[in-house]
């Protein structure tokens, strides 16, 4: 590589982590969707689908009124915890989005991408050119994976936001959401307890 | 940071033409869910008695923004702590929002609290001291933290237990005397675990199991109790102070984790040098 390819290649890579505040290592993409834990350094890249940071995002939501789909997992309260204690789990994203928790699963069974789909498709008013920001945490794959099946579904412009939620904290005013009640309702896999 | 202020000043057009957002939620919508947030949580925690804002008389310190979401460092002061009998500290944003809930004993001198505990997300804690005569006081602090919650251990689930329930006890006893305050650190080993740390290989999530109860004597005299969850830290150090009867004796910790694991220690103090 010339001293100059790699010095842009050094700020290219340089601009992408500065989405999210640091300076953070990066990985390849898988072939498929990722199938380890959701916590890890991701990708700079995705197949098929753009990558944006924070700035980029706030773009977006200004000028084209994206679908946000936000993936990040439920809370899980502690099967013995005292009744004393207060469970009050509450849920901060960018304004407007829509929390699909557990939409980031490499779960394989089909119905989990037919629950999916059709949630999307609902959200994008079948819409395929219809602009769709996908998102949880810094280092968390599950946006990556959701983002990776919206794009199988032939959805031409499909941002994944890997800055997710502290990213757009960092800069921005966040709302409380709840979790979205036609997708809970639909049952995904990764919802129900595993143990 | 030209880029911060582009980008803020963009945010503020692009959330104000995002239609599907209140219009309260436009702008400072934070402020009043934070607000909405803190009042849900008091009712919750004391019912219909009054908490009042009391910045004189207790204080809460915390990092702004914590390097380590997992292990934030907070410090609780109260300006009378012979008239304090309770303390609180409440992590609004936390799923389990109750962090800490100390009862104060005869031999306690509740005068500073230090401890290490969990933090979500952007979120007030707040402080709440209640008083002999029955009067709850709170003051608050801001930490910017990210991801304190569901980071994983850094371990493996064997490693983060292994020696689980060791207590070591520091007590600051140079010149230690009768009802003189005294300064002690209590350490316990225990991985804490919250439930929603997940395994790297096999996507389980750990189950939970964590810290909920934890009482110190002095003399078979109390100098608090503590209740907590999964808020707090790892490997829990606690930093109090107590107030002894005697120059010399013994102090007493004992530990009950959620799976009813129960560990107890004694340590004579002052230590055999002295």
């Amino acid at each position: 590589m010339s001293p100059l390819a790699a010095l842009a290649a050094a700020l290219l890579l340089a601009g992408s982590a500065a989405a999210y505040g640091q300076t953070r290592p990066s990985v390849p993409e898988p072939k498929g969707l990722h199938e380890g834990g959701d916590f890890g350094y991701t990708p700079s890249t995705i197949q098929g689908g753009t990558v944006l940071d924070t700035l980029a995002v706030a773009k977006l939501v200004q000028a084209q009124h994206p679908v946000l789909i936000d993936v990040a997992q439920l809370d899980r309260k502690p099967p013995n915890m005292s009744p004393d204690m207060p469970w009050l789990p509450q849920h901060r994203s960018i304004p407007g989005a829509v929390w699909l928790p557990g939409a980031g699963s490499p779960d394989k069974d089909a119905s989990f991408d037919t629950a999916l789909a059709r949630r999307v498709a609902e959200l994008a008013d079948n819409d395929k050119a219809k602009p769709i920001v996908v998102f949880c945490h810094p280092d968390c794959w599950a946006s990556y994976n959701a983002a990776r099946r919206v794009i199988s579904y032939g959805y031409r412009n499909v941002y994944w936001y890997p800055g997710g939620m502290e990213g757009w904290q960092s800069e921005h005013e966040t709302a409380v959401i709840k979790p979205d009640a036609a997708w809970l309702a639909s049952k995904p896999v990764e919802l129900t307890e595993k143990k | 940071m030209s880029c911060l202020k582009t980008s803020l000043l963009l945010s503020a057009a692009a959330l104000a033409a995002l239609t599907v957002v209140p219009a309260s939620a436009e702008f400072g919508d934070s402020l009043q869910q934070r607000q909405q947030r803190w009042a849900e949580l008091q009712k919750a925690v004391f019912n219909t008695r009054t908490v009042s804002h009391d910045e004189k008389a207790i204080q809460i310190e915390a990092p702004g923004r914590p390097e380590d979401a997992s292990m934030v460092p907070i410090t609780i002061t109260v300006a009378d702590p012979a008239n304090t009998k309770a303390l609180y500290l409440i992590i609004d944003d936390n799923p389990s929002p109750v962090a800490a809930h100390f009862t104060f004993g005869a031999e306690a001198y509740p005068k500073q609290i230090k401890m290490r505990v969990r933090v979500n997300a952007y979120t007030d804690l707040h402080a709440v001291a209640e008083t002999k005569d029955g009067k709850l006081l709170e003051t608050a602090a801001f930490v910017k933290a990210t991801g304190g919650c569901s980071a994983p251990a850094g371990l493996t689930d064997e490693e983060a237990m292994r020696g689980m329930g060791d207590i070591k006890l520091k007590v600051d006893s140079g010149d230690m005397s009768a009802n003189k305050p005294a300064e002690a650190t209590l350490l316990i080993r225990h991985p804490n675990f919250n439930g929603m740390q997940m395994n790297q290989v096999t996507r389980l999530y750990t189950p939970a199991r964590y810290v909920d109860k934890i009482g110190v004597a002095f003399d078979g005299k109390n100098v608090f109790n503590l209740e907590s969850d999964i808020s707090l830290s790892s490997n829990p150090v606690i930093h109090f102070a107590f107030l002894p009867d005697a120059a010399k004796g013994e102090m007493t910790v004992q530990v009950e984790d959620s799976k009813q694991s129960h560990w107890s220690q004694s340590f004579v103090i002052p230590t055999v040098n002295d």
